[in-house]
């Protein structure tokens, strides 16, 4: 991100960053950066809070008009007042012991939660007007399909001209955990992202099913597969030991 | 609060000492004041319009964004998983403040707001972006930009 602002502001282009990691930011040398204390994803802060983002973007905006610099990186002061647990919170539905263990039972089971989730799915979509699903292409049944049939390890053919199989693979992953997440969060409650990561990943059938494609993956012939399953299947604060 | 002191130590450190360019120059462009600064969106959240090409693994250009997106048009194509996504399914400003560039534009704190914004996709080598960025430099000039405020994951 710094080193974009480098480039535009060579170009006569004023720019400001806002920046997520101090020492990355300290090290490319910006000409002008506001750091702020938020989780990574989280650049201005709380969603739906815009009177803490507005802050956010004029403290970063302001830093234009300062005289003093190159280099110019200031602080946030304040923290995210989402990164809280709401303790209101309830998952949409609490997963229960499988009643049979292997991939084909946990390829069931993924795509039985993920029918599950539909009636909670469409309260979220109710309720924020959009989902974030969609970079596969396919409908969320289907990409509970495909990811299925990769843990039966079917190796599915890609259904999309330009997309390999293991890209494939990643879009339908990263939708369905989008669809997942939605659905955690659908209603009132303000769920923090490790109160919505600690449900998916630690016995939803879905979270579950990530975490054994990249087991199966790992030390895949398929160098794109091998390098999918090992970084972008399961979050590195998430991978099992 | 989430501080590199919060992940892993191991992704804290990959974080902390990714290796970053190291510039000859150190640019610096003033301008008029804020309230008469155009200002656009340059993501690096791999943003791109529902329908388009998402970023495919490290492509090193950039996705188009016009100002008459709306929020359930918008998707991120990252290919990263290390970074939270709820907080942005909630809410896009959280990513891309459109919103809250629309507001400040409507109560006089900028001049106005860019017909188009932009997204690369941050994990990509930024020298494999230079040639992209000095590029899309050119055509935030054609939309008489006159401040980028620059927003990552």
């Amino acid at each position: 991100m710094s080193a974009l602002g480098h480039y535009l502001e060579e170009e006569g282009i004023a720019t400001v960053a806002i920046s997520l990691i101090r020492p990355q930011t300290e090290n490319t040398k910006p000409p002008r950066a506001l750091w702020v204390p938020f989780e990574l994803g989280r650049p201005f802060g709380p969603p739906n809070d815009p009177g803490f983002q507005k802050r956010v973007l004029v403290a970063a905006l302001r830093l234009l008009e300062r005289k003093a610099g190159p280099v110019l990186i200031e602080d946030f002061p304040h923290d995210d007042p989402r990164a809280q647990p709401d303790p209101e919170w309830r998952p949409s539905f609490v997963p229960t012991a499988p009643a049979a263990e292997g991939a084909d039972a946990l390829a069931l089971r993924l795509e039985a939660e993920v029918r599950l989730l539909d009636t909670a799915h469409r309260r979220w979509v109710a309720q924020h007007g959009r989902t974030t699903t969609g970079l596969s292409g396919l409908a969320i049944a289907d990409c509970a399909r495909y990811v299925a049939d990769w843990l039966r390890g079917k190796a599915p053919p890609s259904p999309r001209d330009g997309f390999s199989p293991p890209l494939m693979l990643r879009f339908a992953i990263d939708d369905l955990k989008a669809y997942c997440l939605e659905a955690a969060a659908a209603g009132p409650a303000k769920p923090s992202s490790r109160q919505l990561g600690d449900w998916f990943w630690n016995g939803t059938a879905p979270g579950e099913a990530i975490h054994a494609l990249r087991a199966a993956y790992l030390e895949a012939e398929d160098d794109r597969l091998k390098l999918i399953a090992g970084n972008f299947m399961v979050p590195a604060a998430r991978v099992r030991a | 609060m989430t501080r590199l002191i919060d992940l892993p130590p191991a992704q804290a450190k990959r974080l902390a000492e990714l290796d970053c360019p190291d510039f000859a120059t150190r640019p610096w462009v003033t301008g008029v004041p804020l309230a008469e600064r155009r200002v656009a969106i340059v993501s690096s959240a791999g943003l791109v319009v529902r329908g388009e090409m998402p970023f495919r693994g490290r492509d090193p250009d950039y996705r188009v964004i016009p100002s008459n997106t709306t929020a359930p048009d918008l998707l991120v194509s990252h290919i990263s998983i290390n970074f939270d996504r709820t907080g942005l399914q909630e809410d896009w400003n959280v990513v891309f403040p459109i919103d809250r560039l629309n507001e400040l534009a409507a109560e006089g704190t900028i001049g106005s707001v860019a017909e188009t914004h932009y997204s690369f996709m941050g994990a990509t080598d930024p020298v494999q972006m230079e040639t992209h960025a000095r590029e899309l430099a050119g055509r935030l000039k054609s939309d008489r930009v006159d401040a980028v405020i620059l927003s990552p994951v």
